[in-house]
């Protein structure tokens, strides 16, 4: 088969991914992506949150079935039904999270699941640690193949990780961020070792938001955008500001109804709240009628800042001041009695009931106003419950329905409601939209213009950039637990937020 | 519409209910003895005892939680509660202590669960064998019996025609009901076993209302030791071996999920009065023990079969 | 509406299970015309009781009355046996002998059967007479044999055994059963005034044979002088021989039990075990039934029938 050159293809492909498609219900996670891969290349895959790179990845490790498309390995069409098939043809994949068991030892662990045996019961423990040790040293790292992996440090563990894949004849290694725990040293370290990787003809797929390191170790880079495929280029060819653009030019095709508010008071500030590995030094401060939103990468410490204000997990150090006075956050329970209210990013885990019904959920947070000596009024809870139903357009058979049984954007709306119930001023939602169908979500940014029309603050963090854009009065953008940077919405664009958020020059 | 939702909420007390029902007409069928206001009054009363401690079962389980020490705290609020009678105490405030020590021993599993953080199979395993042991060593291994007939009253009296047992039973159904339907701690029992980071996130205070839960399962487990003392006119440290089980089963014939999170005080009524039915119907048959525990193994895992094909239907 | 199918079809399971078992029982009791006797028994779970099933249901089957036979799931669940009987005085039957779980426990359940006019014949364990007098219950006679006697009976043949001096340990049985408080009493009493004999230990293994193994493993690690054994049953004691062969002491310590079980024989013939006294259990289940049936007939028993008691020994097995 002639397959047609390009300009970058003086080696063979040994992998094509051709329009790749993935579906999950209600969703396209990508749509017709094409990416090729050449013999003992480092390929980048770049884009944002949920541009499809994960998805595209988990296809070719055997984590997921693509919906449709083909992939092409070595010439030939296969197709991936599970991890082990994937390891059979040689694709490795290492995570963000090592799949490593601790208790064991980097022995054990490499061989995990194909030991060697002297009988068909009995373990050749000697092999096993002879072959592991040569391996290791083999990759001239410096780690005794009896230890545990649950004494080594993170760079080790790695490299242990590292040495399974070779251990399966890995001829293509998936690396998912394999910088984001390291030190600059150990980054250098891993450098070196992906550069023999290479010599010795592994292509390696390389996920990574670090711009700075891409030109460093890749040699090529393909860029996703909402799970469509955006392009490959020579990474030499390529300027920082050139990949952020292509990440995040997009059209505002939604539609988001702001209307601007008159700012008024402070009503929350922050100073100086550090906790220990995820928080670090935030300051800022959030006044009556506006909606502030949050940026950042996943893992940058958002998600963290919304618990730490809301009680949910300790902080180290810091003040909270509500309309100007310094409280004490210990728990939930002291947040909510300032008026402070949580819609958690994962509503089925932490926001919702499921298997209680509508009322019981909007009510759950506030249950003391509707009882008395522990006895809830049934009447009182009702009308409470109806009124937010009505008003919200919730659409629900009955209040004694069970949350389970709704939509997405009606359980999201139950949520909002608890808090609207509580009585809540400062509202913090994350990731408020995370799949409501289109016409949910415009419900959803109306009633935040209708609740800071009534003088609450809201705290939005998302992902979805032309949300945040299109929603608030000013972007909070975060980076590695600290705040990199707070402007006006009117004053910042895709391309800025984006730049702050990846620490990009 | 009403009567629909109604009974679309409840269909899975009904199912019990109708499955007691046919259990109910089928014995009628087998012996003449079964249906009798005599032998249904002593079923009821036979029930009580069990059906007191699932009341307890049920708001523990509701939380996702389970308490294998309702038997031992029993035995060992029997002993203390014989003891404070023997010594004189008045009956009233011997009542107090006997229902103060399953309490007590309750609230210190709860504690056990909550600040210490333990499973809690661990923690009621473990108090199953120290309330057992304090017991026994309490009364060094012997029963205290013997009591005045206005304690004994409490098992052997009667009220128009029904039995004390079964008026304390309903009783405490009632309020059960009640507690779990109508209050914070039972909205909040449902809340905590079905979502136990929302019910944090929603400001409930956890820890205490999981307490109060195993305090009352204790508390229960108090009030069936004055029953069952009452009834057998001693308090042996030996008492209510495997009771847990059998409350656990009452509970799970009942319909609550070992999930948490879902359950009503109905079915487990239901739940103790199949289980009491099936007991008495197979010794008026004169069925052999071995078989009767088999029957009885096999209804509480049909029980669960059924709860898990109707779950899988409605997902 | 699909639910309720599922429902429909599970509760026919339940039943057709139900029916099933229900009917392999049937056939034996189809001529319930004639007198019924139930024999309730703390277990069916021992041997002892099993042998003593057997004889009943031989002597019914040769007197060709009814008989129905109960016991509770767990030995020490008084609770249950007195709901036993309470179904059996609502199933309405001629005579109820029980082996009572507990000699004070069971006088309510006595006094219910009393109050149905059903005549009450004790069998093995005595009731607490005094209590069951205060409770206003009476029993139509006791047929059992005097543990107390049994106890007598294996304290006597320790005592010429060792000479008259020597150190012994007890196995109890589970503290406060009338059966096994009465069998150290009288061990106790043959050991009176044998100043150079001493009971070293007095421990309880609750009945069973696994506890008698590992009380008696620690027994001779405490005191690893002790040259005998009572234990108040033979389950227990079989449990001490194995603890005894595990440490290779077999023949070098006199291991008398109670009950002389099937079990407890054959450890006797093969030199493990010292001696049991035997009590008879098929001997009083007949008896049992035999009395039942004249009291049906309206005669008037004793009110204590004693089944015989004795002590086996190699020398006199068989």
């Amino acid at each position: 088969m002639i397959v047609k050159q390009s300009k970058s293809a003086e080696k063979d492909p040994v992998l094509e991914m051709r329009n790749i498609r993935k579906t999950f219900p209600g969703v396209v996670a990508l749509d017709d992506v094409n990416f090729t891969l050449l013999s003992g290349e480092v390929h980048i895959l770049l884009g944002e949150n949920g541009a499809g790179k994960s998805t595209l990845v988990k296809i070719l490790s055997g984590a997921y079935q693509k919906s449709g498309g083909n992939i092409v390995l070595f010439g030939k069409d296969v197709e991936i039904k599970n991890p082990r098939q994937a390891q059979q043809l040689g694709i490795s994949i290492i995570y963000q999270e090592f799949n490593l068991i601790s208790q064991l030892s980097a022995a054990e662990n490499i061989f995990l699941g194909r030991e060697f045996l002297l009988s068909p019961t009995i373990i050749d423990q000697k092999r096993i640690l002879d072959s592991a040790q040569s391996l290791l040293n083999d990759l001239g790292v410096n780690i005794d193949a009896r230890q545990l992996v649950g004494e080594l440090g993170v760079a080790q563990q790695q490299m242990v990780e590292v040495a399974k894949a070779l251990s399966l004849n890995a001829k293509i290694l998936i690396m998912d961020e394999p910088t984001s725990a390291l030190t600059k040293n150990e980054i250098i370290e891993l450098f070196a070792i992906i550069r023999k990787l290479k010599n010795r003809g592994v292509s390696v797929i390389y996920i990574s938001h670090r711009l700075e390191e891409l030109s460093e170790i890749g040699d090529r880079i393909t860029v996703l955008r909402d799970g469509k495929y955006i392009g490959t280029h020579q990474i030499s060819e390529m300027t920082q500001h050139d990949l952020i653009r292509m990440m995040v030019n997009r059209e505002l095709k939604e539609q988001f109804p702001k209307q601007k508010q008159q700012i008024g008071d402070e009503i929350l500030r922050i100073e100086r709240l550090n906790r220990q590995g995820s928080l670090n030094n935030i300051n800022f401060t959030l006044y009556r009628g506006e909606i502030l939103g949050v940026a950042g990468l996943l893992g940058s410490g958002r998600t963290e800042l919304a618990r730490a204000i809301f009680g949910a997990d300790k902080i180290d150090s810091g003040m909270i001041y509500v309309d100007g006075k310094l409280q004490i956050i210990n728990k939930p329970r002291n947040a909510i009695n300032l008026d402070i209210g949580y819609l958690s990013e994962d509503r089925k885990a932490e926001g919702l009931v499921l298997d209680l019904s509508v009322q019981s959920n909007i009510c759950l947070a506030s249950l003391g106003r509707f009882s008395k000596f522990g006895v809830v009024s049934n009447k009182q809870e009702k009308d409470a419950a109806s009124e937010y139903v009505k008003d919200l357009r919730i659409k629900t058979p009955g209040l004694n329905q069970k949350v389970l049984f709704l939509s997405g954007g009606n359980q999201q709306k139950v949520v909002v409601s608890k808090w609207l119930c509580s009585n809540a001023k400062v509202l913090i939602f994350d990731e408020p939209t995370r799949g409501i169908d289109v016409g949910s979500k415009v419900e959803i940014y109306q009633l935040m213009n209708r609740l800071t029309a009534e003088g609450a603050a809201i705290m939005m963090i998302s992902s979805e950039l032309p949300e945040i854009l299109g929603m608030s009065n000013r972007v909070m953008i975060m980076r590695e637990g600290s705040i990199a940077g707070i402007y006006d919405t009117d004053n910042v664009t895709q391309e800025k937020i984006l730049q702050n958020a990846l620490g990009a020059a | 519409m009403k009567s629909k939702e109604f009974l679309l909420h409840n269909a899975r007390q009904f199912g019990t209910l109708f499955g007691l029902f046919v259990l109910v007409i089928l014995l009628w069928i087998l012996t003449p003895h079964f249906l009798t206001i005599s032998n249904l009054l002593n079923v009821a009363q036979q029930t009580s005892i069990n059906a007191i401690i699932a009341v307890g079962m049920t708001f523990v389980i509701i939380t996702a939680g389970i308490d294998l020490s309702v038997g031992s705290i029993m035995a060992f609020s029997g002993v203390v509660l014989a003891s404070a009678l023997d010594a004189g105490l008045p009956l009233p405030l011997a009542l107090l202590i006997g229902l103060a020590i399953g309490m007590a021993c309750g609230l210190f599993n709860g504690l056990l669960i909550t600040y210490g953080h333990l499973p809690p199979f661990i923690s009621t395993l473990g108090m199953m064998s120290v309330a057992r042991g304090a017991a026994l060593l309490y009364t060094r291994g012997r029963p205290i019996s013997g009591f005045g007939e206005n304690f004994r009253s409490l098992a052997t009296g009667e009220i128009i025609g029904l039995p004390a047992p079964v008026i304390i039973m309903i009783f405490i159904y009632i309020i059960a009901h009640f507690v779990l339907t109508r209050t914070k701690l039972g909205r909040y029992t449902y809340a905590i076993g079905g979502n136990e980071e929302a019910a944090v996130l929603s400001g409930i205070n956890v820890k205490f209302f999981k307490t109060m839960v195993y305090g009352l399962c204790g508390m229960l487990s108090g009030l069936a030791a004055i029953i069952l003392t009452a009834r057998l006119n001693s308090a042996q440290p030996i008492a209510g071996i495997m009771y847990e089980l059998d409350a656990i089963a009452a509970t799970v014939i009942g319909g609550t999920s070992l999930m948490g999170g879902e359950g009503r005080i109905v079915g487990t009524l239901i739940g103790a009065l199949i289980m009491g039915v099936l007991r008495n119907g197979l010794n008026l048959l004169g069925i052999s023990s071995f078989i009767q525990q088999i029957v009885i193994g096999s209804v509480i895992i049909i029980a669960v079969l059924i709860d898990m094909v109707l779950k899988r239907h409605k997902k | 509406m699909n639910n309720f199918r599922y429902l429909f079809t599970a509760v026919l399971l339940i039943l057709s299970v139900f029916l099933l078992l229900s009917g392999c029982q049937r056939g034996e009791k189809k001529d319930a015309e004639g007198p019924l006797i139930a024999l309730v028994m703390k277990t069916l779970n021992n041997p002892f009781f099993i042998d003593m099933q057997r004889g009943a249901e031989d002597a019914a089957k040769k007197l060709g009355v009814t008989l129905l036979v109960q016991a509770a799931e767990r030995e020490v669940d008084v609770e249950k046996q007195m709901q036993i009987i309470e179904n059996l005085i609502q199933r309405g039957v001629d005579v109820l002998c029980i082996t009572p779980s507990g000699s004070k426990e069971i006088i309510p359940a006595i006094v219910k059967a009393n109050k149905a006019d059903i005549p009450v014949l004790i069998v093995d364990t005595r009731v607490d007479s005094i209590s069951l007098i205060e409770a206003g219950g009476k029993i139509t006679t006791f047929i059992g044999s005097d543990n107390f006697d049994g106890g007598r009976i294996a304290g006597e043949y320790i005592v010429n055994s060792l000479d008259g001096k020597g150190e012994v340990a007890i196995l109890e049985g589970i503290p406060g059963h009338e059966t096994g408080d009465a069998r150290m009493s009288g061990f106790h009493k043959a050991l009176e005034g044998k100043k150079s004999i001493k009971i070293v230990t007095s421990q309880t293994a609750n009945w069973e044979r696994d506890q008698g193994f590992n009380v008696f493993q620690n027994i001779m690690q405490s005191y690893p002088s002790v040259q005998a054994l009572f234990s108040c049953n033979d389950m227990m004691a079989l449990g001490a021989v194995e603890a005894i062969a595990a440490a290779g002491k077999t023949g070098q310590i006199i291991v008398v039990g109670f009950d002389a079980i099937k079990d407890g024989r054959d450890a006797i013939k093969k030199g493990t075990m010292t001696g049991s006294v035997a009590q008879h259990p098929y001997e009083m289940g007949k008896i049992a039934v035999e009395e039942a049936v004249k009291v049906i007939n309206g005669e008037k028993l004793p009110g204590y029938i004693p089944v015989k008691i004795e002590l086996i020994i190699r020398e006199n097995l068989n």
